[in-house]
């Protein structure tokens, strides 16, 4: 008898021993909880071709549970399902583009539909949306239906800052714009390369030989290439007052006549205007290294004793400069094109680098766009260290305010 | 004889034997049957010829080089003819519209919208004529306008503001410096530094004199890594044109 | 001796580098483990990620003068995605550049037996740069009403369910001049789909900030980007598949001795000029 109440005992035992992790983990594992505020509502911010759904997060979420989206054109249905949703998966967070930063936003479930049974959802007609949660054993239903319908948006307001910088950087610029229509004094700090320029046309005066003179690779609607075309004009007054000789051979056919116009008014201004040579200025080829082995025979055979490379070029650079040198030219460079500045430095007798050429052409030219142009662009640079600078402080300290003030979706 | 004399005998002479190479060797290729005399075999023969005569100005400026530097612009000049209207005109002009004006029988019904930037088309070559050059600038006009409205805004947010979110990462996490803290650090002190060497309103004189000459050390340092990279480029190039000297046309490596 | 070297004829030095690159490629000297770098491998993992029937787009926006660069890279690109069965399309935004773009294609597929229309499409050049890109963001039917051979594009199986840029699991330009940008401004940036480059090695240092905001997820730099694609491509093959004669003959690795021989010479020449101008420099 004690041997089977002792049995029994055991038995009990090993019963509750069993039970007790399973309790637990049932513990662990809260019971399956119904969905809560399932709102259907048009996608923000969007071409209206989506409905964004959202729900809150509840606590049985986990592996293995699962939120089911039903999809109807009618509140009577068919209801047929459409996607099923992991529920440790999809948050409003994931869609800052549309719902923002908010902490609260890792609360909420969040899916945006797109079509229903592979069809575009109506834009005329509202789609009907049903949810519903399961483990694979039990579901539970939302107990309404949530409907809405897409529509395009005016604005995108995950934009904004975008807007933001836009404004800021063209009130600067119109503002040093009027500013140097008003005062062409406007200061800008001395650019080494220039002074050079008429070192090279007084040395090329002295040869007898000619000054070559090239406008990149870009046509006329680039601001290298307008730079370009400014500086020629001051070049060939100089040119015109030393009585010596530019070639301009072009790339490209519009910046040709653009440059024949440039030269002829210099000339002009300089009351030498039977001194210009229409042909000196010709069009070579736009194929970028037939051009570039054709500039190569002009310095090799017309040896001038000046090379000024002013615009954007490609791999063509080290190619033309490169013979430059060799030839023995004085050479002087200005490019916004990063890649190919260190060849023009390593051939160059000086370098304009970067925006120095656009700064060299306000210089010379005092017009009131590019001077204003050019101080409107210090300005912005001086925002963009200010904000670098403060950013990276307060951010250091812990605060993210100027990293989510940049970020764009 | 004068040195310069002397010089360009030596240079004919060289010359010359180059040509009478050449001439050998591809004899010796065809009657051996190692180039087939088609537009393959010939083609690759044109290519050896003016693939060496376009080195040869490594040597000095001649004869050879000038007649490959003709063809190269005669060739680069008619290609982009020949495709601005295989590519761009027939397909985009010539068949959708103009063809329909010309031809009765034309199937397809023509697309009238088109004439709006055929004539903005048009209105670029009045550049070329002085007293109509005006006209130009309503296509100008057009081009910049819209290429401005376009670009400002993704400019301002792909070149901009994505480029200063990372710039603008704590340097220390629970105040440890790692070696994230000092590519952080290195990036924020060579963008200001190279900002404000590009900055003209003021003169570069003192602290600014100072801060820009780190920035140009910057700069410098980032030419270097491009200067690296493009000897590889160029020597990619050369190794490219010697593999086929020496495969398809020597038949020297397999 | 050292004013010699330093009026040493400019000619001697061609030679040099000639022969720092003849030799490697008929022997097998200078024959070292390339070992592929973390940009490059970013870009083979992303598309060994891929399942099968992914969207894969190609622009290959280069010309002839650049194909010793990146033609070897096009080809291994292209080869990976026919071997893991994804949907290629290939398009180019030069009009010098469709031959080349044709014929990579045309090649690749032929190796894997891939069907035009089916596996990859061909749309060829069309003007307009960025205004393209934006137009293929919106419509892709519109902006490419038929493909290169005159297909309708909506007729196309293999675009059946690509829209748009959206619809594009992976993308990469093949650079050889200013493309990437207007491609991630114009392109991924606004219609939010991955993308990786390959460029020439001259452009490849600017490519890098992008990688740093993740606008890229990688890149592959010149000839040394080819051949470390080849070897990821090679060393991804599993076992007992067999290779095909054009997968063994990668054209970026045979390249790699001649280049490995042709920069020790160029670093030796560079130190070599240094110390000569500071001793120079120390005398005057």
């Amino acid at each position: 008898m004690n041997c089977h109440y002792a049995r029994s005992g055991l038995i009990t035992l090993i019963i509750v021993l069993l039970a007790f992790p399973l309790a637990v983990l049932a513990q662990d594992k809260p019971s399956l909880m119904p969905p809560q505020d399932f709102i259907a509502f048009d996608t923000p911010n969007d071409d209206g071709k989506s409905i964004s759904l959202i729900w809150k997060a509840s606590e049985s979420d986990r592996e293995g549970v699962y939120y089911i989206i039903y999809a109807a054109t009618s509140s009577k249905g068919p209801w047929k399902e459409q996607y099923r949703v992991l529920s440790t998966t999809r948050f409003k967070s994931d869609a800052p583009q549309y719902f923002g930063l908010s902490k609260d936003n890792e609360k909420w479930h969040f899916y945006e539909v797109t079509d229903i049974n592979e069809n575009p959802l109506s834009i005329t007609t509202p789609t009907y949306f049903k949810l519903a949660v399961t483990d694979g054993t039990n579901t539970i239903a939302f107990p309404g239906i949530a409907l809405s319908m897409p529509q395009g948006n005016w604005f995108d307001t995950s934009k904004i800052n975008v807007l933001v910088f836009v404004i800021v950087f063209s009130f600067l610029v119109m503002y040093f714009i009027s500013l140097a229509r008003k005062n062409l004094n406007l200061f800008i700090r001395h650019i080494p390369g220039l002074d050079a320029i008429e070192e090279t046309i007084g040395r090329a005066t002295e040869m007898g030989r000619p000054i070559l003179y090239l406008n990149g690779l870009l046509d006329m609607s680039s601001l290298s290439t307008i730079a370009s075309t400014s500086i020629l004009g001051k070049v060939a007054r100089k040119v015109a007052n030393y009585d010596s000789q530019i070639k301009v051979p072009c790339y490209d056919p519009i910046v040709m006549s653009v440059c024949q116009e440039v030269v002829k008014e210099s000339y002009l201004e300089a009351g030498r205007p039977d001194a210009f040579k229409e042909d000196n200025i010709f069009f070579i080829t736009n194929d970028q290294f037939a051009y570039a082995a054709a500039v190569d025979g002009i310095i090799v055979r017309h040896k001038p004793a000046a090379n000024l490379y002013m615009g954007y070029y490609y791999a063509e650079s080290l190619l033309i400069a490169e013979t430059g040198a060799v030839s023995g030219a004085m050479q002087i460079a200005g490019t916004d094109s990063i890649t190919q500045l260190p060849f023009f430095i390593t051939t160059c007798d000086y370098t304009l680098m970067g925006e120095e050429l656009y700064a060299a052409s306000a210089y010379l030219s005092r017009e009131p766009l590019q001077l204003g142009s050019l101080k409107g662009q210090d300005f912005g640079k001086g925002f963009i260290i200010l904000m670098l600078v403060v950013g990276t402080i307060v951010s250091t300290i812990g605060y993210p305010f100027f990293v989510n003030l940049v970020r764009t979706f | 004889m004068t040195p310069e004399k002397n010089n360009k005998t030596i240079d004919t002479i060289l010359l010359i034997i180059f040509v009478a190479f050449l001439l050998g060797i591809n004899i010796f290729l065809f009657s051996g049957k190692y180039l087939h005399f088609d537009t393959q075999g010939v083609g690759i023969v044109v290519a050896a010829f003016l693939t060496l005569a376009m080195y040869s100005f490594l040597y000095k400026d001649n004869p050879l080089f000038k007649i490959a530097e003709h063809i190269f612009v005669g060739i680069g000049m008619g290609m982009g003819v020949v495709l601005t209207w295989l590519q761009v005109i027939k397909p985009l002009l010539y068949k959708p519209l103009i063809r329909h004006a010309i031809f009765d029988n034309t199937p397809g019904t023509p697309d009238y919208i088109l004439i709006v930037p055929m004539i903005l088309g048009i209105f670029m070559f009045a550049r070329l004529y002085g007293k109509t050059s005006w006209l130009s600038r309503w296509s100008f006009a057009f081009i910049v306008g819209g290429g401005a409205g376009i670009g400002i805004p993704v400019i301002i947010n792909s070149l901009i503001l994505k480029q200063l979110e990372p710039s603008l990462q704590p340097i220390f996490v629970d105040w440890v410096v790692t070696w994230q803290s000092i590519n952080i650090l290195l990036i924020l002190v060579g963008t200001i530094s190279v900002l404000i060497y590009f900055f003209f309103s003021l003169p570069h004189k003192g602290t600014i004199g100072g801060i820009s000459r780190i920035g140009i050390w910057f700069l410098m340092i980032s030419f270097g890594a491009t200067f690296g990279y493009t000897v590889m480029g160029r020597m990619s190039l050369i190794i490219q044109r010697i593999q086929f000297l020496l495969t398809d046309w020597l038949h020297i490596i397999k | 001796m050292i004013k010699f070297l330093l009026n040493i004829d400019r000619r001697i030095i061609f030679i040099l580098v000639l022969l720092a690159l003849i030799i490697p490629l008929k022997s097998q000297i200078f024959n070292m483990p390339v070992k592929p770098t973390s940009t490059v491998e970013k870009i083979y993992k992303k598309i060994e990620s891929l399942s099968q029937g992914s969207i894969f787009l190609l622009s290959s926006d280069y010309d002839p003068q650049s194909r010793a660069e990146l033609y070897p890279m096009h080809i291994a690109l292209l080869r990976h995605c026919f071997r893991k069965n994804i949907k290629v399309i290939s398009m180019t935004h030069w009009i010098y550049g469709v031959g080349i773009a044709e014929e990579a294609l045309k090649k690749a597929s032929a190796e894997y037996n891939k069907k035009d229309g089916e596996d990859y499409v061909f749309l060829g050049w069309k003007p307009g740069f960025a205004m393209l890109i934006i137009g293929m963001g919106q419509d892709l039917y519109s902006a490419y009403p038929t493909d290169y051979y005159g297909k309708n594009t909506r007729d196309i199986p293999m675009l059946k369910n690509v829209a748009s840029l959206r619809d594009i699991d992976y993308m990469i330009d093949l650079a050889a001049g200013a493309t990437i940008e207007p491609w991630i401004i114009y392109g991924s940036d606004v219609y939010k789909f991955e993308m990786g480059a390959g460029c020439t090695a001259i452009s490849a240092p600017d490519m890098y900030p992008f990688m740093q905001t993740k606008q890229l997820n990688g890149l592959l730099g010149g000839m040394k980007g080819a051949a470390d694609y080849e070897t990821l491509l090679e060393k991804g093959t599993l076992v007992g598949e067999n290779l095909t004669l054009e997968e063994k003959t990668n054209l970026a690795r045979e390249a790699m001795r001649p280049l490995t021989a042709v920069h020790l010479l160029i670093i030796i020449l560079v130190i070599m000029c240094n110390i000569l101008y500071l001793l120079t420099r120390e005398k005057k």
